[in-house]
């Protein structure tokens, strides 16, 4: 666990900077990549997310106003960064419902996919959730973030939050229902 | 809520919570390395912004410098061509400095 108040000091001071900023990769390398990857599925798109998710942080370290912790910082620009991917992805990619269909056999082809066909089906459940539930999902249910993490991370009300939790769990559910 | 709460524990059940995702032997041993090399890129990048920037900004003002110079040396030469057609002008209509003087005095 690495000491805030220390690392912001560091990172302010251009001779301790870089060093500083390697010490924060070393500390959220995994715990942004999980994330990261809950939502984009496939390595290669997580590790160019999670690249990008580095190199923002690093070019907005002087913007950085300690208002939050590093690690909730650092959880936005990934979050972000990942939503951003798929919107693209979408958009280049003509990705469609259609290729929503084909995840299931994409991942069961997947070398860094270990899970049965019902996980892939989960994978796809989620996939298909509109991207705010589908982020608070990935939080809640497989991170167990608290919702006053989230709410200040997300900038979202607890409520809300909330709701979205509950909507993603209907429409997985619903959608096994019909898949099974 | 109590919907929810069944909806919940099926998906628990039936799905777990685990993580079927892998990723590639020693993959986070090797990803700060990587982002050291990406940051020193941009380190590079951004020193040859400064530099191209600054490089435009000195071309910029020698040239400035370059033309007011020019403009200058422009009207110094101009200002000689006049003085000289004005004491040309004086000399063909043989008129001498006394008498412009007294002219001058005449006129006060």
């Amino acid at each position: 666990m690495i000491n805030e108040s220390r690392i912001i000091t560091q990172l302010k001071d251009e001779s301790q900077k870089e060093a500083a900023f390697n010490t924060l990769v070393h500390e959220y390398q995994e715990v942004l990549y999980w994330q990261i990857r809950r939502l984009v599925l496939s390595h290669d798109d997580a590790d160019d997310v999670l690249q990008n998710t580095f190199i923002k942080a690093w070019l907005a370290l002087d913007e950085f106003r300690a208002e939050s912790k590093i690690s909730t910082w650092l959880f936005r620009i990934a979050i972000n960064e990942s939503l951003s991917f798929l919107e693209k992805k979408k958009k280049n990619a003509g990705f469609s419902n259609d290729t929503i269909e084909d995840m299931t056999s994409q991942l069961m082809s997947d070398p860094y996919f270990d899970g049965d066909e019902t996980q892939a089906l989960f994978q796809k459940a989620i996939a298909l959730l509109p991207e705010k539930q589908k982020v608070v999902f990935n939080l809640k249910y497989f991170q167990e973030m608290k919702y006053e993490d989230m709410s200040q991370m997300l900038g979202t009300s607890i409520g809300a939050l909330k709701a979205s939790y509950h909507h993603a769990v209907k429409k997985i559910t619903d959608f096994f229902q019909q898949n099974d | 809520m109590r919907e929810f709460m069944i909806e919940e524990k099926f998906i628990e059940e039936r799905l777990g919570n685990g993580n079927p995702f892998r990723v590639p032997e020693h993959y986070f041993d090797e990803f700060p390395q990587r982002i050291k090399k990406r940051i020193a890129q941009q380190k590079r990048r951004r020193l040859m912004i400064r530099w191209s920037i600054a490089a435009m900004m000195a071309g910029c003002i020698f040239g400035s410098a370059l033309f007011l110079n020019n403009s200058r040396q422009q009207n110094a030469s101009l200002e000689a061509d006049n003085t000289q057609y004005i004491e040309d002008a004086l000399d063909y209509s043989m008129i001498n400095n006394m008498e412009i003087a007294t002219y001058l005095t005449e006129a006060e």
